[in-house]
């Protein structure tokens, strides 16, 4: 991975793993309450599906990213626009140490004690793009932003450009509609739409996630729809071990329940 | 000649001192007036005492006889002053010698000079020994109330010839032994098993949950699907009584009657099952005199109430005081009174107004509107006061025979031993706080200290959040469940198979 690149430098431990699955998440600095709450919504998934967050360590919508990606448990990585020793913003002092931490990096291109100038963020912003593996996506932004040069370096490196929709009365959600409208990034309503087509997801998690008692109750569920307690007659598990166990396949999309019956779902 | 005998008023769950004077006047037509008791109850007693007396042989005097029941502000009821206002009479009459210690005379008289059950006795005894009056003369059918309070002399009274016998040191009456309440109070069975309710797992889990912790619980099913009999079962899973806890209980029942002729101390968790037309004042408790109602008779144990949504709205937003606060105030115009009100909630409803929505065998019979009426009903406050939400299914009859033959049904006494270990969990961690004993009494403020999430059980909450659009005090709640799993599994942390756990007896918004 550092191959790439002439020269990094980093704090934390270095693990490629990182590298493997990663989507860039930026957008405005001036972050509305809305672009919030669709972090809330998309990163538990990405979370879930070990994606590892890239981000610009910027106030806004970067660092709500890489915040709501820790309290989740996830990793992530912070390309920073100056130096290491140069920390910008310095109110996000706690965060930069948090994400080393919790086993994420924070990174740049540039010498320790290098200030951050005007050209050295958009530079920052190549980094970003040049580092994410499954695309770029944007939440929130103005039509002149940093975000929309990120996206226009990453669609350059042919990279996937995702963004997020938003009211059309508000201005940080000008540059996201634009991209969406003339086909420059590809609309994002669920993680589905990130994460390929979800069925890529579910089988990919059928295969490695379902353990033998699993399979067992998928396959008495492909008969028909039973109680949690018909299930536990069959299998034999007790019902505390067995509740995990549904509501474990039922975050997962296997199964749903309805009015106290579970059956399969089929997409 | 006038005497003074020393009685009690009840006055919420307190006794408090009455002097009753009786005057035999020489001078005067004959008659007999009462003052300070409320007029019908005292044209009352003045005929009952006046029979039993003539009925134990005695005469009764043809002159001016005048009683007063002092302080006179004191709001004085029912049928307890018979006995004192008897003994005075006698007294005043030079037929009997009042004791020289302070002796406190207590019970409702019977046409034939015998004595009645007559409630609150318990009340009377704790007055007594905190007043340092040493003997208590009260009826023997309520005599072992009083039998658990030391250093008291209590005389179970069977009739008024016996006691002036007594008091004319002719045949003395036995006093009754002291019983030590932590005889009665351990090797308590329950009245109902988990053994005898056949199937419904989940239900079983539930409640074992739920009395882990202090939960509240709401069951949605079928009629005859079990909800009744799974929540008679529940007080026999929740530990016993303690001698505390036993002595709160107590007071109210023997202050409502409810204790049994003979009985002493209330031993069993409480079960109360008000039907769903009664009225507020008979749940909340109230009246001019102000009398305890269904949830504090349901303190410290638990409080079921079948057609959930058919009860009265005014019932059920009173109810949240109590679900809140764990006791009942009420105020009246005379002055206010609290009355103890913990416990767990059980509440049920079927999921239409037929009652057979939803079941494979009957068809339900309701249109969609009334369907979405009643579900409506099951929404709003209460409901946001319970911690575990449940479906109970209607069970197959033939299937539970077959269960039945190989049955291994976990005997509550087993149920109950994990309850006991996660109660115990619980103490420990909330010992330096004084309102919260178990962790549904926690308000979010102490779920960062108290109930810390892993991180892999923390994306779990925030993923069903999303997927199910559960709201914040949903989200609260489930950690509160999920934190009394992991007690009950006798771990430290809440991992995310606990939350996972705890996900299905989340609230359903109406399916």
């Amino acid at each position: 991975m550092a191959s790439i690149f002439d020269k990094l430098h980093y704090r934390g431990n270095w693990n490629e793993n990182l590298f493997k699955k990663t989507l860039a998440v930026v957008g405005t600095r001036q972050m509305t309450h809305y672009g919030e709450r669709v972090i809330d919504k998309l990163m538990p998934d990405l979370v879930a599906n070990e994606v590892t967050i890239i981000s610009g360590f910027m106030y806004g919508i970067d660092s709500a990213a890489h915040k709501k990606c820790l309290e989740l448990g996830g990793k992530t990585i912070a390309v920073l626009g100056s130096g290491l020793n140069h920390l910008y913003p310095s109110s996000n002092q706690k965060l930069y140490q948090a994400i080393i931490d919790k086993g994420g990096l924070v990174i740049s291109e540039f010498d320790d004690d290098f200030k951050p100038t005007l050209w050295s963020f958009p530079q920052r912003n190549r980094t970003v793009a040049r580092l994410s593996t499954i695309g770029i996506l944007i939440i929130e932004a103005g039509v002149k932003s940093g975000s929309l040069i990120t996206a226009k370096l990453g669609r350059q490196m042919g990279k996937k450009v995702f963004a997020v929709p938003g009211p059309i009365t508000s201005l940080v959600s000008a540059g996201t509609n634009f991209l969406i409208k003339n086909n420059l990034a590809k609309m994002v309503t669920d993680i589905s739409d990130i994460l390929e087509t979800k069925s890529e997801f579910t089988q990919e998690k059928f295969l490695r996630d379902l353990d033998r008692t699993e399979e067992k109750i998928m396959k008495l569920l492909a008969n028909e729809e039973l109680t949690i307690d018909e299930i536990a007659h069959k299998t034999g598990i007790s019902i505390a071990d067995l509740s995990v166990k549904l509501s474990m396949m039922a975050m997962k999309d296997y199964i749903e329940e309805s009015n106290g019956k579970y059956l399969v779902i089929n997409d | 000649m006038l005497t003074k005998v020393l009685s009690v008023a009840n006055y919420g769950l307190k006794a408090v001192n009455v002097d009753v004077e009786v005057d035999i006047a020489r001078k005067g037509f004959p008659g007999i007036g009462i003052v300070g008791l409320a007029s019908r109850t005292g044209e009352e007693t003045k005929e009952r005492v006046k029979t039993a007396i003539i009925n134990s042989d005695f005469d009764f005097p043809n002159a001016k006889i005048t009683i007063n029941l002092a302080p006179a502000d004191l709001p004085k009821n029912g049928p307890g002053y018979d006995l004192p206002i008897a003994v005075g009479l006698l007294a005043s009459m030079a037929e009997i010698t009042l004791p020289e210690e302070k002796s406190y005379f207590y019970g409702e008289l019977s046409l034939d000079g015998s004595l009645r059950h007559t409630k609150g006795v318990f009340l009377l005894a704790i007055q007594a020994k905190e007043e340092g009056v040493k003997n208590i003369f009260v009826p023997r059918l309520c005599a072992n109330e009083a039998a658990v309070i030391n250093d008291l002399n209590v005389y179970p009274v069977d009739d008024l010839r016996s006691l002036i016998r007594h008091l004319r040191g002719e045949r003395l009456i036995e006093p009754l032994k002291i019983i030590n309440p932590e005889d009665l109070l351990t090797d308590i069975r329950p009245e109902f098993d988990f053994t005898e309710v056949l199937g419904q797992e989940q239900a079983k889990r539930a409640l074992e949950i739920a009395a882990a912790g202090g939960h509240n619980l709401f069951m949605m099913g079928t009629p005859g699907a079990g909800k009744t009999m799974l929540s008679r079962a529940m007080p026999g899973i929740l530990p016993d009584l303690t001698e505390k806890e036993s002595l709160e209980v107590t007071k109210i029942y023997s202050v409502t009657g409810n204790i049994p002729p003979g009985a002493s101390l209330v031993r069993h968790r409480p079960f109360r099952s008000p039907h769903h037309t009664t009225s507020t004042v008979a749940l909340i408790g109230g009246g001019t005199n102000p009398h305890p109602g269904e949830v504090s008779l349901a303190h410290r144990g638990v409080l079921f109430l079948d057609e959930f949504p058919e009860f009265n709205r005014d019932c059920l937003e009173a109810l949240r005081q109590p679900l809140e606060d764990g006791h009942i105030s009420i105020a009246r115009a005379a002055g206010s009174v609290d009355f103890p009100a913990q416990f767990i909630l059980v509440a049920a409803a079927n999921p239409c107004p037929c009652g057979y929505l939803g079941d494979p065998k009957r068809e339900c019979r309701c249109t969609l509107h009334q369907i979405v009426n009643y579900q409506k009903k099951l929404s709003g406050p209460i409901m946001d006061r319970i911690d575990l939400h449940l479906n109970v299914p209607p069970v197959d009859v033939n299937k539970l025979m077959i269960d039945q033959s190989q049955s291994n049904a976990e005997p509550s006494a087993v149920i109950k031993q994990r309850v006991i270990t996660a109660r115990q969990i619980q103490n420990k961690r909330f010992a330096k706080l004084a309102h919260v004993h178990t962790n549904s009494d926690m308000k979010n403020c102490h779920l960062k200290a108290f109930a810390q999430l892993s991180d892999k059980a923390n994306l779990l909450l925030k993923q069903a959040v999303n997927k199910y659009a559960l709201s914040a005090r949903t989200y609260f709640r489930l950690i509160k469940v999920a934190r009394t799993i992991a007690d009950l599994a006798g771990s430290a942390v809440i991992s995310d198979i606990h939350v996972a756990e705890s996900l299905q007896y989340r609230i359903r918004t109406s399916e």
